[in-house]
């Protein structure tokens, strides 16, 4: 193959992570892109158990205002 | 009992003592319910990432505690609702009983730190007290090394199965 495309890996299986908090923003914007979207499983790689949580982290932290629906061009 | 877990949003307007007695009034509010408090304490002014009620800042409160019967918890909710210096709140269950929130392990951690720094400031006289600080920090990078070791050949024995796996499929 020509292309062989990086192994990807669960991110909270590797650091030992259990539980997402919603509070930790810094840790939540790794699965989500530029415009403030959810990243799908198959390009982050995490675990469906993982992924579910990260969803629903994400989802509580954007009520709460600590992350946003949409980012557009700010500034 | 369940233990929950509220966030709420203050107008970042309100200075200290108005602030104080917002958050004395919601604790007796909750009180009223016959729950616990745990935690109540400010998490800090944060830039909101969308304005809410034409506010770009807002006094993040944290709230945690042993929640009692359903009624009155909706009770309170109403109650935050229709409370107009809370720009928004959000409460949540929590998995397992909250740790007490203690202040002191910053001013701690800040008091060790003052009381190193002019020991090695002064160091050529007091060479014991930097030896002291250099075995400890050599502890901690052997340590931190024997994490990233253990990692790696985690990560290599994946390699290595992945190897096989595609030498497998070759054949």
């Amino acid at each position: 193959m020509a292309f062989q495309s990086r192994k990807k890996f669960c991110y909270f299986k590797e650091n030992g992570i259990t539980d997402i908090d919603y509070k930790d923003v810094k840790l939540l914007r790794r699965f989500v892109n530029d415009q403030g979207k959810i990243m799908p499983r198959r390009i982050t790689g995490s675990s469906a158990k993982m992924h579910r949580k990260v969803v629903r982290a994400i989802k509580r932290s954007r009520s709460i205002a600590l992350m946003p629906y949409v980012e557009s061009g700010r500034e | 009992m369940r233990y929950y877990e509220t966030l709420y949003i203050v107008n970042p307007n309100l200075e200290n003592e108005a602030l104080d007695t917002t958050m004395g009034e919601i604790g007796t509010e909750l009180e009223n319910t016959k729950s616990k408090l745990i935690n109540h304490r400010v998490w800090g002014k944060k830039r909101l990432a969308y304005p809410i009620q034409n506010q770009k800042y807002g006094s993040y409160i944290l709230l945690q505690f042993e929640g009692s019967e359903q009624d009155k918890m909706n009770e309170f909710n109403t109650w935050m609702k229709l409370n107009n210096t809370v720009l928004r709140h959000m409460t949540v269950t929590l998995d397992e009983k909250p740790d007490v929130y203690v202040e002191d392990v910053k001013e701690e951690s800040a008091s060790e730190e003052t009381t190193e720094t002019p020991a090695t400031e002064e160091a050529p006289a007091e060479a014991e007290a930097s030896e002291e600080t250099e075995s400890e920090s050599l502890e901690e990078a052997t340590a931190e090394t024997d994490e990233n070791e253990s990692n790696d050949e985690s990560e290599d024995s994946e390699e290595s199965s992945e190897k096989e796996t595609e030498k497998k499929e070759a054949e």
